[in-house]
């Protein structure tokens, strides 16, 4: 765009008006970190509600049902699932949530059988224990393996109990998963939950299996096959891959985060006219400064590439840090939303971070093509005599 | 835009609040299972609990000998509008539905939107004081009929008309026939699907019922006749077979309030951003403005002005221009949000924009007047009378 030579020239530019560069910079910070915010819950709608290639889990639920206590499966129905083929492992799931409507902190048990935990290829196998250990879990009916995010907000530590929709666990260990479910959710036993949950189906009913198939091609195909094995029963399941399950139920939080993507269009708006509004007024204040630099052998279109340099750079660093403020308070701030007990994890990536530097750059190099077109533009002798 | 959005945060927080926190008798009390008390769709209680309560305690309402005792399911259920060709007869919608429906039907099944069904005898009609029935009739046992509150067309994401009386809604792969539609403004009950208690008992394969909503007969100390929250309290406590929690019914709505704070705080702490990313851009704008004219004021000084009368006026001037804007936001928000029926979690409610709204929204305006006007104002003038007359 420029010569190396002239970037110092564009940065004493902003640093003459340094009132109004911080100003603008304050303003677009704002609005990227707004942009930003809503970036990283569009990502983890996307992460959590769209079936990757690999992806192989199944949940069969009770038909027609998304509430957890609404879902009640007997339990005996794991032996006929794994018999269909295509299924490597079931697992019966009972889950309980202080509530079922979509927020920002809710506490949701997961109890699963002790052996689909701790075996050889258990779900324990996959978590990382930052705290505690899977083997006090094991020594306790009352034991709960709390996820990352979920010990984080509610500031639980290993040893300590806490109660839930009437429910007392202690807490054996704290643990760090790939899975955005996982983050969220405390894992008891299944037997203890079951009693534990009093007239909430009791010991032999759960809420879900979770279904591994072998092939993820033939996901639907099992997923049917599941669903035709239980419907002439009296509990009939519904079975879907584990992430279109996730969009259906928590839908409400699906069309809350879609919502937001006007915001963050809105936010981008904002830069845009920010940026503009900045340097429209650095431009008319440049006006015979301009006709002597054109006097002295600057081309038009260099001083419009100079100008447009300065929103770039505006645009760039007000991005920069906008976009750092976001992403620090997603990273350090342990957000999610749930709704029927399951949870949509907001997440920082680099990704984010390199966008949103791209996008504050791009808006702001748009914000500084009109002023710097119409500067370049501008005969030299009318720039001499404007007041 | 920047009191559009104050106004619309504000409606939100506002709207949301209210309709909780207005939900629910003066009178009433509900007693649900131990443990569910933030979410009453958790609960399971037994059924014969309502027949030991009106026996037992002394003080509840009644009216003409029926007591005021409502026993109550509340479940939450996938619930799709089924779309019916016409309305000449009232089963049409029904076959509409069923054919739309059909388990057997090669279309692949339409998704339902969730919406908070409520299983409930004719009791609940003297518990609930506030919902009213405003077209067509209550729904009767064992025919698959359904009422729908005022705002379950929002919840479903449907026009009103698809709802209307004679109409079908699709649950648990069956169709129900709407026979009537009912009204409790600025409750939440309006987002509601209410239907027989057997037949929701039935339908979800249950024995046991959510709650028992109850209306006492206030204390009266002189006669010694009603009753207090307490008795129910002690009722509750003498029965640990039960295994019952009472609560007044405000208070439950209530802690649904405050379930729902971390979503409000979201909502404000977002507008005031984008305020706060407005004002930087109105303060850039006043800089250049006022800069322009140091001449100017140094010429107001000079001619006897005192500086603080010029900062009042160019108070008043950023002021005069954000109160336009703010006039101009609160009358969009009056005439065409107020009211604005928002879907949100399983429930609806309107957007109140009332007076405090409306007083947060021009006050808003008025401080980013004074605010975006000060600082550029105090700079411009902080240079002598002489400096400033050489300015260019």
């Amino acid at each position: 765009m420029i010569a190396p030579k002239f970037v110092p020239v564009v940065v004493k530019q902003l640093w003459r008006h340094r009132v109004r560069s911080v100003l603008t910079l304050s303003g677009v910070a704002i609005a990227m970190f707004l942009f930003i915010a809503v970036q990283t819950l569009q990502e983890g709608v996307r992460r959590s509600t769209q079936t990757a290639a690999g992806d192989t889990r199944l949940v069969v639920y009770r038909e027609n049902r998304f509430c957890p206590a609404a879902s009640r499966l007997p339990q005996f129905y794991v032996d006929r699932i794994e018999k269909i083929p295509g299924v490597v492992s079931a697992v019966p799931v009972k889950i309980v949530v202080n509530n079922c409507r979509a927020s920002l902190d809710v506490v949701t048990f997961r109890g699963v059988p002790r052996e689909e935990l701790v075996g050889p290829r258990g779900w324990a196998t996959k978590w990382q224990l930052i705290a505690g250990s899977v083997a006090e879990w094991e020594k306790r009916s009352d034991s709960a393996l709390v996820g990352e995010t979920l010990a984080a907000r509610r500031g639980f530590q290993v040893g300590q109990s806490f109660d839930a929709s009437g429910i007392t666990v202690t807490v054996a260990g704290i643990i760090r998963s790939p899975e955005a479910q996982d983050q969220n959710v405390a894992y008891v036993h299944l037997d203890f939950l079951q009693q534990a949950a009093g007239k909430g189906g009791g010991l032999g009913s759960v809420t879900q299996f979770t279904v591994r198939v072998d092939d993820p091609a033939k996901m639907e195909q099992v997923a049917e096959a599941i669903d035709a094995e239980f419907r002439t029963e009296a509990d009939p399941t519904m079975t879907s891959p584990e992430k279109a399950f996730v969009a259906q139920a928590g839908a409400d939080i699906v069309e809350i985060v879609k919502f937001t993507q006007w915001l963050g269009w809105g936010c981008l708006a904002a830069v845009l006219a920010l940026v503009a509004n900045a340097i429209v007024l650095s431009v008319q204040d440049r006006i015979k400064e301009h006709a002597v630099l054109q006097t002295l052998g600057f081309r038009s279109g260099l001083i419009a590439r100079l100008i447009v340099s300065e929103g770039m750079l505006i645009g760039a660093l007000g991005g920069a840090i906008g976009t750092g403020i976001a992403l620090s308070v997603v990273h350090f701030g342990n957000f999610s939303l749930s709704q029927e007990g399951l949870s949509i994890g907001v997440s920082a990536s680099w990704s984010v971070l390199v966008w949103g530097l791209i996008i504050s750059a791009g808006v702001g190099i748009v914000a500084g093509l009109v002023p710097g077109w119409r500067a370049g533009r501008r005969e030299i002798a009318s720039c001499f005599r404007a007041v | 835009m920047v009191v559009l959005l104050i106004l619309v945060a504000g409606g939100f927080v506002n709207g949301m609040s209210r309709a909780l926190r207005t939900t629910g008798g003066e009178h009433n009390v509900i007693l649900m299972g131990a443990g569910s008390e933030e979410s009453v769709e958790r609960s399971e209680i037994e059924a014969g609990v309502p027949g030991v309560l009106a026996a037992s305690v002394a003080g509840v309402r009644t009216r003409a000998g029926v007591a005021y005792v409502s026993p109550e399911v509340h479940v939450m259920l996938p619930v799709r509008v089924g779309a019916a060709a016409s309305t000449t007869t009232q089963s049409s919608g029904v076959q509409a539905a069923a054919a739309q429906g059909s388990s057997t039907s090669s279309m692949p099944r339409p998704k339902g939107r969730q919406v908070m069904m409520r299983g409930v005898t004719t009791a609940a009609a003297l518990v609930h004081e506030s919902v009213s029935l405003t077209e067509g009739r209550w729904p009767e046992s064992g025919a698959e009929e359904v009422m729908v509150g005022r705002m379950a067309a929002t919840v479903l994401g449907v026009a009103e008309i698809d709802l209307q009386v004679g109409k079908a809604v699709m649950i648990d792969g069956r169709p129900w026939e709407v026979v009537g539609r009912f009204s409790a403004p600025g409750t939440v009950v309006e987002a509601e699907v209410w239907l027989p208690l057997a037949d929701l008992m039935t339908a979800t394969k249950r024995e046991t019922i959510s709650c028992v909503v109850l209306t006492l007969d206030p204390y009266n100390e002189e006669t010694g006749e009603g009753a207090e929250f307490g008795d129910i309290a002690a009722f509750a406590k003498t029965r640990p077979d039960l295994e019952l929690v009472p609560m007044t019914e405000r208070e439950y709505y209530g802690k649904l309030a405050d379930f729902f704070g971390p979503i409000k705080i979201v909502a404000w702490v977002t507008a005031g951003l984008i305020a706060v990313g407005g004002l930087f851009g109105g303060l850039n704008t006043m800089y250049a403005a006022f800069a322009s004219r140091i001449r100017e004021l140094g010429t107001l000084q000079s001619i006897g002005y005192r500086r603080l009368a010029i900062v009042w006026s160019m108070i008043q001037e950023s002021t005069l221009a954000t109160a336009a804007g703010g006039l101009i936001a609160c009358a969009v928000g009056v005439f065409m949000l107020d009211g604005l029926a928002v879907r949100f979690s399983m429930g609806a409610f309107g957007l109140m924009i009332d007076e405090t709204v409306i007083g947060l929204g021009l006050l808003t305006g008025l401080a980013l007047g004074v605010v975006g006007a000060l600082p550029p104002a105090i700079r411009c003038l902080r240079p002598t009378i002489p400096v400033a007359l050489k300015a260019v």
